[in-house]
């Protein structure tokens, strides 16, 4: 498995594409997601249209490791970074961020400009009240999920009855939510910069139907460079339900 | 079993851990989600241990599916795969 040790922790990395040129790094989801929902879905088109793809798994998730702290937006942003030194890329990249993902990727543009090239936000809320309550509402949810999988013992059960992937994804969410500092550190924000410092160009895809479609038109106002994009009639699954227009729209304003 | 079918059980008994595979015979016709519960990173996982083994890149092959349609794929439909990569 491909390894990159960046700010201590051992981080599972994929790379798709030629090995210099133009350079997308994607930033996966919370929890259940890993840097497989990209590798199935964006990084071989695109590499195959001679973009160089980055892929990692966040501290905690998929087949990095799960260190028990170190889980805010602002610590997921200095991965990233420390893996792109490590890996040897000095040239701005563009960064792919889904959902949470959107967070993280729009965190790193504002913390390290020189070093960001644009942002691609699919289905993320980044400032404003709309992200706010998207935030407090994730801190919530996963609250009530960490007190479901401790006490209900659900891994467990589903291992004795043969249920093995089911077992392992609540397995790794349990050890996640219940053994790490991820719920604490994501409700210890303000978390949000404000978006009119963002100095990138910033591509905006939101479904029609998501409950985050009100950060569009926020996203929109504030950042001085963004392009948006909606699909219609689409929730909050958009780069597994609508991957071709997502394809297009990210080759379109990306000019490869 | 052709003798891509006995390695890539094997590498997909290192992928999964031989624990869960003390019940579970690896055919043709054995699928990766339902059968082997294998999940879509350690599908990932399995790719790369193809391609250090066999010299044989997966990606160009699995771009032309969903990750529903990859997951749902047999054993056996790999394996083929790998034999006409090194044919």
């Amino acid at each position: 498995m491909p390894e990159v040790t960046a700010r201590g922790v051992r981080f599972h990395v994929q790379t798709l594409g030629p090995d210099d040129g133009p350079t997308v790094v994607f930033v996966h989801g919370l929890v259940m997601d890993n840097l497989s929902s990209f590798y199935y879905t964006l990084a071989a088109p695109l590499a195959a249209r001679g973009v160089r793809t980055i892929l990692f798994d966040l501290r905690g998730h998929g087949l990095s490791a799960r260190p028990t702290s170190g889980y805010t937006p602002a610590d997921n942003a200095q991965d990233l970074l420390e893996i792109l030194t490590v890996l040897g890329v000095r040239s701005p990249v563009y960064l792919l961020g889904n959902s949470y993902g959107g967070v993280v990727a729009m965190r790193t543009a504002l913390l390290a400009p020189d070093r960001v090239a644009g942002v691609v936000v699919v289905e993320a809320a980044c400032g404003g009240i709309v992200g706010d309550l998207w935030l407090e509402d994730m801190v919530n949810t996963l609250t009530v999920a960490a007190l479901g999988l401790e006490f209900d013992r659900t891994q467990e059960q589903l291992f004795s009855l043969g249920q093995r992937k089911i077992a392992r994804l609540a397995a790794n969410a349990s050890a996640l939510l219940n053994g790490t500092s991820l719920i604490d550190d994501l409700g210890s924000g303000p978390w949000f910069d404000d978006l009119s410092l963002v100095d990138c160009p910033v591509l905006g895809v939101f479904g029609a139907e998501s409950s985050l479609i009100g950060a569009a038109a926020e996203l929109a106002e504030e950042v001085p460079d963004c392009r948006l994009h909606v699909v219609n009639g689409l929730g909050h699954t958009v780069l597994r339900e609508a991957t071709g227009e997502l394809l297009d729209t990210v080759f379109d304003w990306l000019r490869v | 079993m052709s003798d891509v079918l006995v390695q890539l059980s094997r590498i997909i008994s290192e992928v999964v851990g031989p624990d869960f595979l003390l019940g579970v015979e690896i055919t043709p016709d054995t699928t990766f989600s339902d059968d082997l519960g294998l999940e879509s990173i350690e599908f990932v996982a399995l790719a790369d241990k193809l391609r250090e083994h066999y010299d044989v890149d997966l990606v160009g092959f699995l771009a032309d599916m969903d990750i529903d349609e990859i997951m749902a794929m047999s054993v056996g439909t790999l394996a083929t795969h790998i034999e006409s990569s090194r044919a």
